[in-house]
């Protein structure tokens, strides 16, 4: 019993940072714009969030307080905000290839952080260790108790919320229709532009929040490329979810499962760990082949808009 | 209004030749230096120069650079445009003129000064790290710019740049980066030699920034400057030129291929398996070992490619997928030899003892020699690769007349005769520094020149490559003309995915990674990554690619330098690439008919019609 306890817990764990990015993305697809740079927006808004409260740490002469990572994970929501208007310049404003830019904030976040961890750390590839995390809760369950971050508490609770906020607001509806039909909702006075703005900012605001949650939540310091590949699979979670909340809670569910059995069966004599490592890619790969269900995308994803 | 922006171009480049160091005869390795400027030197370390070095040219020079701004700054004012262009024209030959006076005054005065010391027995120079500075160059760059602005001002100017445009965005999108590397840079750390001194002024702390700024692109760019540099340099560029084909391939037939580093490790770990394992005699095992690079680089992309055929899944996701789990494969056959599946014990031979995740050494056949030991043998020059290169060029533009596929052939079969007889040939003897040796420069080179003579034949002179054109540029078009989609999305994927395996030559079979032929898990697959940057730098042609490989290259190998003199890490040159593909992706941040093919054509009708309507008006007058 308590295996399993513990592995619903992990699940909890794993699945959160993908679920955060995996809404990001939701209103960035929806709203007609690939964001592939996901992956990219957690790494920096990891870095921002662990070096912010490491730097609040190191002038306060290590001082222990509540408020310090919760401006650590605004300094995480902000760097990610902030990648999410990059790409917002380059794809909307410039019609640029919107997979091209992804990628580009993907390499970018790579060089970038290590490039700022030797000037103040030096060293290429981790912070210093922080003394602030954001605060744990503990749940129990009846079988068996349990910790976790209170961020993966607000990351399911998003789910209800996001799915309100798309389907039974004026905001959303709009939002949908500039992601399906751009010309028509313009035709409509919806302002297109300036919804995807909107939307691609908060996808990269869900992805610094991740971020923030795998270095100063889930960890307590940065470490390079630490997002492992969260970004592509929140974005596989959202296909296989079909671009909706409730199935992207499902997909993510199954993705954190995974991980989380991944990390029980290493070190036991199941399977190699560098096996289990791939699986949720393998995972992921059958979902888009359609192996499990077809889906559709918002028609009108990764055109750029002309007036 | 362009008139006014000019006037401040023109400013700010006075403010920085006043406030910028000019040149610095000498510097620490550290990179604190004593700097030049006509308004006064800057040198918060207090380095002493040598007698005899006098620098009384500077203000002069100034002096002349600001009346060549003003003349600049009036001519744009004048008000007909051919002989604005003519004034500008001739402006800018003077600036590029004083540019190269200024550099030889400098550079005779430092030799001689370095070569008396050392006549006087000296044991080495007294002045090193010498180099003009951002002051002078800031000269030689506006200048530079007088001479553009000048074909602007003429009929066509626009329609000029705009037909040029397969330069002009990704040269431009290279100086927007430096400028956004400059910037980082100078936020990142104090400047040269500013850092522990105390009372510095404001024009000191300003110098300083300019001098790190100037100096760290410096070493970025000083490779160029030694052979030793180039051959460094060159070693960096062999697997940027696979990975950027790789990805380019892609890009023609309308596939975004992320998968390249995915595809470059599975092609390193067939390569090591062949090369360590295969029983073969020496002269096929080598050919065996690259054919496994590339089958395993096409396997892996071809696997994507089918997926996308077969189910419609989105290339560009799995072949991210594909990057990882790639990663995951190495591990599992080079980080152990035990592995426990089930409750059984399963044995791998692959991984070599030691604590490193490294594979067994490759059997001697298997191995790619370094350049320098295909041009120099037993100390003595050998012909055979040039009388090969030779003979193999001029059998192909001697036989003008034949179709390609044949000339091909010809060419190829001369050059193997010619590389047997140029082996026979005697050579000169002929002494390798030991520094240029030690460059992991190997003739998997070779293979990247013949990787990327492939693209170009099969891209643009085969139908088969024109059918995979047509399916990048209008799939619904190529598909009506009857072209296989599906076959051809599987073909492309698997000869972009064996470009990238290929990389893998120079990586394991050439020891191009740390000079031993071995696999180790330390392999940068990255460097797939940085082939989407040299596939947008160079348009996608095999020229650009070539020379886009080159330029980051330097880069990276002046990269290594830069870590140990600023410490600055050379993960610069990393974002400086994702910033160029950045950049290109917005266009260069310049106006859509640069980018757009449509608008472009439509500003080279309209100067066509300006010109033959100034034409048409010209034309009575001058009967008469």
């Amino acid at each position: 019993m308590e295996i399993f306890v513990a592995l619903f817990f992990s699940t909890l764990r794993q699945a959160a940072p993908i679920l955060l990015t995996s809404l990001g993305g939701l209103f960035s697809e929806r709203s007609g714009v690939v964001n592939i740079g996901l992956e990219g927006m957690i790494l920096f808004g990891a870095a921002a969030a662990a070096i912010t409260v490491n730097r609040i740490e190191v002038a306060t002469g290590g001082l222990e307080a509540a408020w310090i990572p919760w401006v650590g994970l605004l300094a995480g929501a902000t760097m990610g905000g902030l990648v999410g208007l990059v790409h917002a310049i380059a794809s909307i404003k410039y019609r640029a290839n919107q997979i091209v830019v992804g990628t580009a904030i993907n390499i970018i976040a790579l060089g970038a952080p290590s490039i700022v961890l030797q000037v103040l750390y030096l060293n290429t590839s981790t912070s210093q260790p922080v003394e602030n995390r954001l605060p744990n809760v503990t749940l129990d369950l009846g079988l068996g108790t349990g910790t976790i971050s209170i961020l993966v508490v607000v990351a399911f609770l998003l789910v209800p919320l996001i799915w309100w906020v798309l389907f039974k607001t004026p905001w959303g509806l709009r939002l949908r229709a500039v992601g399906e039909h751009p010309e028509a909702a313009e035709t409509m006075g919806v302002n297109v532009i300036r919804m995807r703005y909107a939307a691609v900012i908060l996808s990269g605001v869900l992805a610094g929040i991740a971020g923030a949650y795998l270095s100063i939540g889930f960890l307590n310091q940065f470490i390079r490329g630490m997002s492992a590949g969260i970004g592509f699979i929140a974005l596989a979670a959202l296909i296989f979810g079909k671009w909706h909340p409730l199935g992207i809670l499902g997909a993510t569910l199954l993705f954190g499962f995974a991980q989380a059995l991944a990390i029980q069966l290493q070190g036991g004599d199941i399977l190699p760990a560098s096996i289990v490592q791939a699986l949720p890619f393998i995972l992921t790969m059958l979902v888009l082949a359609g192996f499990i269900g077809r889906s559709r995308p918002p028609a009108a994803v990764g055109r750029p808009y002309d007036k | 209004m362009g008139k006014y922006l000019f006037l401040i171009v023109s400013l700010l480049t006075l403010l920085l030749m006043i406030l910028a160091p000019w040149a610095a005869p000498m510097r620490e390795f550290d990179g604190s230096g004593y700097l030049l400027n006509p308004l006064g030197t800057i040198n918060p370390q207090g380095l002493v120069l040598p007698e005899g070095l006098g620098f009384n040219w500077l203000g002069a020079a100034l002096g002349l650079w600001v009346a060549l701004l003003i003349a600049a700054s009036v001519a744009m004012f004048l008000p007909h445009a051919e002989t604005r262009a003519r004034m500008l024209y001739i402006l800018g030959g003077v600036g590029i003129a004083i540019f190269v006076v200024e550099a030889v005054l400098f550079y005779q005065a430092i030799n001689a000064v370095n070569d008396a010391a050392v006549a006087a027995g000296a044991r080495r120079p007294p002045l090193r790290r010498f180099a003009l500075s951002l002051g002078v160059y800031a000269g030689l760059f506006y200048s530079l710019g007088l001479l553009l602005l000048a074909r602007m001002q003429l009929l066509g100017g626009l329609a000029f740049l705009v037909r040029m445009r397969g330069l002009v965005v990704p040269l431009g999108s290279l100086l927007l980066a430096v400028l956004i590397g400059a910037v980082v840079v100078s936020v990142l750390r104090p400047g040269l030699g500013a850092e522990g001194v105390e009372r510095l002024g404001w024009r000191e702390l300003v110098a300083t920034e300019l001098d790190l700024v100037t100096y760290t692109f410096q070493i970025l760019f000083s490779p160029i400057l030694t052979l030793t540099g180039i051959f460094s340099s060159l070693a960096f560029a062999t697997p940027l030129i696979f990975t950027g084909l790789a990805v380019a391939f892609g890009f023609r037939a309308g596939l975004f291929n992320i998968g390249a580093p995915g595809q470059l490790t599975i092609g390193a770990l067939s390569a090591m398996l062949a090369g360590v394992y295969l029983p073969l005699p020496g002269w096929l095992l080598l050919p065996a070992a690259i054919l496994a690079a590339a089958l395993g680089g096409a396997v892996w992309g071809g696997v994507v490619g089918w997926l996308k055929a077969r189910f419609g899944a989105n290339e560009v996701i799995n072949t991210i997928m594909m990057n990882y789990i790639a990663a995951s494969v190495l591990l599992f056959m080079i980080s152990g030899n035990e592995y426990r599946f089930f409750g059984q014990t399963v044995w791998l031979p692959f991984k070599a003892e030691g604590l490193e995740a490294r594979s067994h050494e490759m059997q001697e056949g298997a191995r790619i020699p370094l350049m320098v030991n295909l041009f120099v043998q037993d100390g003595a020059f050998s012909w055979a690769l040039p009388l090969a290169l030779l003979l193999g060029l001029g059998t192909y533009f001697a036989l003008r007349r034949l179709d390609l596929g044949r000339r091909l052939l010809l060419s190829l079969a001369v050059v193997v005769p010619g590389f047997v007889v140029g082996g026979l040939l005697p050579g000169f003897p002929i002494e390798v520094p030991p520094a240029m040796a030690a460059q992991l420069f190997n003739g998997s080179f070779v293979i990247a020149i013949l990787a990327l003579i492939f693209y170009n034949f099969y891209l643009f002179r085969s139908s088969a490559g024109y059918e995979l054109r047509a399916t990048g540029l209008a799939p619904r078009a190529a598909e009506y003309a009857g072209v296989n989609l599906r076959r051809k999305m599987i073909l492309a994927m698997a000869i972009a995915g064996a470009l990238a395996g290929l990389a893998a030559t120079h990586y394991v079979l050439g020891a191009g990674m740390d000079g031993t032929y071995r696999l180790s898990q330390a392999i940068p697959a990255t460097v797939g990554f940085e082939g989407i940057a040299v596939a947008l730098m160079g348009q996608n042609t095999p020229l650009g690619i070539f020379f886009a490989a080159t330029l980051f290259g330097v880069l990276l190998s002046g990269g290594v330098a830069l870590n140990a003199q600023l410490g600055i890490s050379n993960q610069i040159i990393l974002v400086l690439q994702a910033l160029i593909i950045l950049l290109i992706a917005v266009g260069g941040l310049l106006p859509r008919y640069f980018t757009d093919p449509l608008q472009a054509a439509q500003v080279e009708t309209e100067a066509k019609a300006e010109l033959e309507a100034r034409q048409a008006r010209s034309a009575p007058a001058g009967g008469n």
